[in-house]
């Protein structure tokens, strides 16, 4: 339980912060709030070689919102400051759901949403939120800037498609369309602080009485957050009933894949899945009538 | 009731304000020059002969002081129950053999904490593993693997209880019942990790400031195991971070940090890591309990058999006292003509369990309250009304247990119902509400001296001053529960002071009178508070003789301290300040100053206690048919303590035991694999945080206990009894789930929920359910 | 290897060299001796170690030292504004009883300072929201949520003395 030991750096350009990482090569690795990264050396599970902190780094904490253009998230932007963050409450509600149960007030003053997606757990909280709203990830390198889309970020537990060298700088989150509503939720033993055995977000647009089109993405019940993607084609185009959200929870809960650990059976899990996908549909429904 | 001045007042503790600056030290907190820091090499294996420890490497690392192994040691086994010395099977590190992953195998001592840690990993363990066995059935069976060559049955305690004739009580019954029950291990989680420190003095004696709640026990068995005379070691208790008997042992850093110091010359600390504290800390007893119970139609309970097994881990540590415990606590409650009890305590390699708060009634009860639900629903019986029918009163006697004496259950049922609003909830909430209670009795302190202590069981020293202060010297451990307070407002009352006059020193083996066996069984304030009035007494027999000689008073006068005063009692202009007639008892005795010594050790008080605590618990749950998750929403408590010392800090232990036994009931439990504890750390170990706490409201039934002081019992542990069956109880009124098998999952409400409607996932599809997002526990 | 970090603690200026690997709770105690602030699990999930970082609460198990450079950091040393006054914090609860073994305390009042800050009347689920990160063995919670209430209220209306002179 103590940290191993290693070399730090505090690059204040993110350029540097570039050069540092392509320098340092394997065994350096990022940090930005610390509180997964520090935490996993603690627990014996990551030696890194060398860590390089964003703090200093200008211009990447930023939370920008336009109705325009949509949201954009800083790399080193604090989970704190999305919960109070009135745009987005008012945009993205599904966003605040899942920073809202996050962790902790001192982890959520000091963990970073950036970090949340870059550390790739399948129970991340922010990530299937971000996925269902369209999310757009900016990956750095010293060779330029790419954009992928959130969707095909994760690749496993703890492994994303970021390469060596690169840097994610912020998550592009795109306007919601009309009459779209989300919505994200997660099961837990205890209401304080918890890692969730299972979650769901949500977003779905409606015609009419139409689910025109959606995104269901499962935390928790897979190596990666899970596109649900059965489900989805489940409820395309489909007139919204009881019935449907029923039929959706069995389908998303046989599409999900969990394991069972300390903190859930697999079993179990399976059935948090359908009752959370339900009650996630519901609620993205009630919002959308608001948009 | 009596008039008191202090006791039964709010007074803040006497260590809040310290502890509100960050300024009370813990042992972890201190620091001496040229200190060592400590860290023990724990067994990865659950079972294995060691073959070889190469420790050559780790000594040789620059900064390493010392390495020890047992080699280094005297090899002399230790444990609680002195009193029968084939129990005490531990050596403080392993001998040939370990027998859970966790067994201490060496330590290292070095300049720094980042050393230490390297150094462990330098050092080269040979084992050669071993069958091992982690459930207590398989490892009762004759070819099961033997943990300790000296007990080859595994089965290191067999305690029978009988009185009256059970068989003929079930051949009389009309309602016999046999049930099942099995009960988790969870653990204590106070919040401070174990820490010691040890140094050599000039002379070689050794002082060890360590986070404890047995100084004296520690001192005693420190002594033993270094092969050292009991008063080479001093033993201080700083400020400690909680106990709930998870500190009532000597381990194994305190015996390493004294035997470092002693090789190195240099002060030793040992300070636990909270994954060393969840992967080999002591926990409660996971047990097996087989009850039988016989009723007469009216609800009237004739007979009960109950055999329990304790799932010990791999060492007794305070098994064989839970072991009694848990047959005197299933005689509890309730009137039981006809009783049976056979315990049998079994070695696993598992960690071993120990003392925890409530100690073996938590078990015990849980099957008791749970089978008494059952029975009354099955005799058509309110659960409030056969509890009534059968509940202990004043004056019962429990063969070769104790008599009652002070006993306000009746009343503690009667209150708590009507609190509540038993009788209407009960009837009229709707389906995934509930409604439940639980009842508890508790001891005030152990009879049995299985320490085999040698001293009075508490003693105190009061020393008083012309300047009309006292100073209140005790052995008393006060780890968190507000003893030192309890005990100073009790002298204070004795001698009319305020709690400003009184200096208090407590815990310190050197300093102060031996001896006191330490904070458990709810001992200390009946205990400790008895040794203070009995000492208080003998200063004012003198104070009295000095006043009535002073005015020359009637000799039929009564004489009192009281307001900083000692008067007599209808004629308080006959008297004189409290440091007035400190002064002139010390002429009288040419300058000899003015000292008492009080003590108490129970006689005559049968087996297990002088007193004993009762209550009763009502709980209000909500049940999510979905999730199977459980919201508490509401609880009431009604409970007979005795005269309350202090208000606040009996609220405070009844609200931490509502907290622990919530986590008992619902969301704590070790998830094993094996010998391994998966969920080492507090964010998979889930202990209730302030957002699962439930309103709680709170009653105490008038008592006065005439064996205690100022007519006081326990408080502290009782309540960590009632929580679960009531929660549990709870749980079925609301679900049709019977818990058994605790903790109550969400999954096994599920489970059940769905059996009960005969749906699985497949055909849930078309199952109609409430659409409304639920707003509790899902985020 | 070691780096030289200049920060504040409750108003004193500290300049000390550490190792990257340092964490600020050992830089705290070990280093400046300041041992008020308690380790109860090291790995952010109890509570005990909360200091304030340039306002903000956060577990100081979990940060490292090197980057509180140029920083101010409170501890619960420097909530009491002298040597024998109380913080309104600290005296609501020592009034409560919100303390028993005390060492959640500590991280109870720097996560009661963040949220008075922050929120001056919080409600009842509102402070034990503010709780979540932090476990108490002891007390049930219950005394250090009315204590939390009692404070808001004297600091409330301290404040509006002040502002009323
Ligand atoms: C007590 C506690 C409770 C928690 N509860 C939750 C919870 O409820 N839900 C949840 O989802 N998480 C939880 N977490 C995990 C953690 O707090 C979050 O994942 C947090 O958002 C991580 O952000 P960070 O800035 O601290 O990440 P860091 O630890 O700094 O980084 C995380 C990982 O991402 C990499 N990384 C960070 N930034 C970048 C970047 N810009 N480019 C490339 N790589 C990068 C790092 O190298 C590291 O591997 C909890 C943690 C703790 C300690
Ligand atoms: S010690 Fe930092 S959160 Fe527990
Ligand atoms: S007072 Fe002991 S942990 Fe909170």
């Amino acid at each position: 339980m103590r940290l191993p030991k290693f070399e730090y750096f505090t690059p204040k350009t993110l350029n540097e912060a570039l050069a540092l990482l392509k320098e340092q090569g394997e065994g350096a690795y990022i940090m930005a709030g610390g509180t997964d990264i520090v935490v996993k050396m603690l627990h014996g599970r990551l030696r890194p070689k060398s860590v390089i902190a964003l703090q200093e780094i200008d211009g990447i904490n930023k939370i920008s919102f336009s109705p325009q253009e949509g949201l954009t998230i800083g790399a080193t932007a604090r989970i704190v400051n999305i919960l109070s963050h009135p745009d987005i409450l008012q945009y993205y509600p599904a966003l605040t759901d899942a920073v809202k149960v996050m962790a902790n007030i001192e982890v959520r003053n000091m963990g970073t949403v950036v970090g949340n997606l870059c550390n790739a757990a399948p129970s991340a909280d922010t990530a299937p939120p971000l996925i269902t709203m369209g999310s757009v990830v900016v990956l750095t390198s010293l060779e330029g800037e790419r954009r992928l889309s959130l969707d095909e970020f994760f690749k496993g537990p703890g492994i994303t498609a970021m390469n060596q060298g690169e840097i994610m700088t912020s998550v592009f989150v795109p306007l919601p369309q009309p009459r779209s509503g989300g919505s994200y939720k997660r099961i837990s033993a205890r209401c304080g602080v918890d890692i969730a055995p299972a979650s769901a977000g949500t977003m779905a647009v409606f015609r009419d009485e139409i689910c025109s089109d959606v995104k269901l993405v499962l935390g928790a019940v897979a190596p990666i957050p899970l596109r649900a993607y059965r489900t989805e084609n489940l409820l395309r185009g489909k007139q919204w009933t009881h019935e449907l959200i029923q039929d959706a929870g069995y389908e998303a809960a046989e599409e999900s894949m969990p394991i069972s650990d300390c903190r859930a059976s697999a079993e179990w899990r399976k059935k948090m899945v359908a009752v959370l996908t339900r009650r996630t549909l519901v609620e993205a429904y009630e919002r959308s009538k608001k948009n | 009731m009596k008039e008191f001045s202090i006791i039964g007042k709010d007074v803040p503790r006497t260590d809040a304000i310290v502890k509100a600056r960050g300024a009370a030290a813990y042992t972890d907190d201190m620091k001496l020059p040229g200190m060592l820091h400590g860290r023990i090499l724990r067994s990865p294996l659950p079972h294995a002969l060691i073959k070889n420890i190469d420790t050559s490497k780790a000594a040789s690392l620059p900064g390493v002081k010392c390495v020890v192994t047992a080699e280094d040691t005297p090899k002399i086994k230790y444990g609680n129950w002195r009193l029968f010395p084939e129990t005490q099977d531990e050596y403080p590190l392993a001998i040939d053999k370990v027998r859970f992953i966790g067994d201490e195998v060496a330590a290292v001592a070095a300049i720094d904490k980042d050393i230490a840690e390297e150094a462990l990993e330098l050092i080269d363990v040979e084992y050669e593993e071993l069958p091992a066995v982690f459930d207590v059935d398989i490892a009762m069976k004759s070819e099961a693997p033997v943990l300790h060559d000296y007990c080859p049955t595994n089965i290191s305690v067999n305690r029978k209880i009988k009185y009256g004739d059970v068989e003929k009580g079930f051949a009389e019954s009309d309602y016999v019942r046999e049930d099942t029950f099995t009960v988790h291990g969870v653990s204590h989680a106070y919040l401070e990790p174990c820490s010691a420190l040890a140094q050599v003095d000039l002379d070689g004696r050794i002082t060890i400031w360590t986070s404890t709640q047995v100084p004296y026990i520690v001192q005693c068995l420190l002594a033993s195991t270094l092969g050292m005379r009991e008063n080479d070691i001093r033993v201080i208790k700083p400020f400690v971070g909680g106990g709930f008997g998870g500190k009532m042992e000597l381990r194994t850093w305190e015996f390493c940090a004294a035997l470092m110091a002693k090789r190195t010359g240099r002060p030793v600390k040992f300070t636990l890591s909270r994954e060393e504290e969840f992967l080999a800390g002591r926990r409660r007893h996971p047990m097996k309990l087989h009850s039988k119970i016989g009723f007469k139609k009216d609800g009237t309970i004739v007979a009960k058999d109950l055999k329990i097994q304790l799932d010990g881990g791999a060492y007794n540590a305070m098994g064989p006292t839970a072991t009694f415990l848990c047959g005197n606590f299933g005689a509890m409650l309730y009137r039981y003509p006809n009783y049976r009890f056979h315990g049998q305590h079994i070695y696993t390699n598992k960690p071993p369990a120990s003392a925890m708060r409530g100690f073996g009634a938590p078990q015990s009860l849980y099957a008791t309250e749970i089978q008494m639900n059952i029975a009354a629903e099955d005799l058509g019986i309110d659960p409030i009304d056969i509890r009534l029918k059968n509940a202990q009163v004043s004056g019962d006697k429990i063969p070769d247990v104790a008599t009652i004496s002070s006993c306000g259950f009746v009343e503690s049922i009667q209150r708590v119902a009507e609190m509540s609003g038993w009788k209407e909830k009960r009837n009229s909430l709707k389906l995934g509400q509930g409604i439940g209670i639980g009842c508890y009795s508790f001891i005030s302190g152990g009879v049995f001296n299985w320490f085999n202590t040698q001293y009075p069981f508490s003693a105190a020293e009061v020393r008083v001053f012309s300047d009309g202060t006292a100073h209140l010297l005790t052995m008393a451990a006060d780890i968190g529960q507000g003893s030192d307070t309890v005990l100073k407002q009790i002298l204070a009352e004795e001698l009319g002071l305020t709690m400003e006059d009184i200096r208090m020193t407590s815990a310190d083996t050197a300093m102060t009178p031996q001896g006191d066996l330490g904070s458990w069984g709810s001992r200390v304030t009946l205990m400790a508070g008895n040794a203070v009035v009995n000492a208080a007494k003998k200063i004012k027999e003198e104070l009295f003789g000095a006043v009535s000689a002073h005015h020359n008073l009637n000799v039929i006068h009564e004489i009192e301290c009281k307001n900083g005063r000692v008067q007599a009692k209808t004629r308080p202009d006959y008297g004189l300040s409290f440091g007035e007639a400190v002064a002139l008892v010390q002429k009288a005795n040419r300058g000899e100053p003015l000292v008492a010594r009080g003590s108490y050790t129970p006689r005559g008080k049968g087996l297990v206690t002088p007193a004993f605590g009762f209550g009763a618990q009502v709980a209000e749950v909500e049940v999510d048919k979905e999730t199977g998750l459980v919201k508490v929403k509401e609880m009431w408590t009604a409970h007979d303590c005795g005269t309350v010392i202090n208000p606040r800090s009996v609220e405070g232990q009844l609200a931490g035991s509502i907290q622990m036994g919530l986590g008992y009931a619902l969301s704590e439990q070790f998830v094993m694999d094996g010998g391994k504890t998966l969920n080492a750390n507090f964010a998979d170990y889930k202990m209730p945080t302030a957002m699962d706490m439930p309103l709680s409201h709170v009653t105490h039934v008038d008592t006065y206990e005439n064996e205690g002081p100022m007519g006081a019992k326990e408080c502290g542990e009782g309540l960590a009894s009632p929580t679960a069956p009531a929660i549990s109880d709870a749980v079925y009124h609301a679900t049709g789930y019977r818990c058994k098998d605790l903790p109550i999952t969400p999954e096994k409400i599920l489970e059940h929920v769905e059996k009960t409607e005969d749906v699985g996932l497949e055909s849930r599809k078309t199952l109609h359910c409430d659409l409304e997002p639920e707003p509790y526990k899902i985020g | 290897m070691k780096h030289r970090i200049n920060f504040k603690v409750n108003g004193d200026e500290y300049s000390l060299a550490v190792e990257p690997w340092k964490t600020l709770n050992e830089a705290l105690r070990e280093d400046l001796n300041l041992t008020g602030t308690k380790l109860g699990c090291g790995t952010g999930d109890c509570g005990a170690c909360t200091v304030i970082v340039d306002g903000k609460s956060v577990s100081s198990c979990l940060t490292l030292a090197v980057s509180v450079d140029g920083k101010s950091v409170t501890t619960v040393e420097g909530l009491a504004p002298s040597g024998d006054e109380l913080h309104p914090i600290q005296e609501a609860f020592v009034k409560t009883g919100a303390i028993q073994c005390g060492f959640c305390t500590a991280g109870m009042e720097m996560a009661a300072l963040h949220l008075l800050n922050h929120n001056p009347s919080p409600n009842e689920a509102e402070i034990r929201a503010g709780l979540s990160g932090h476990l108490c063995r002891c007390t049930g919670y219950s005394q250090i949520v009315e204590a939390i209430s009692v404070a808001a209220e004297t600091m409330k209306n301290s404040q509006s003395e002040e502002e009323e002179q």
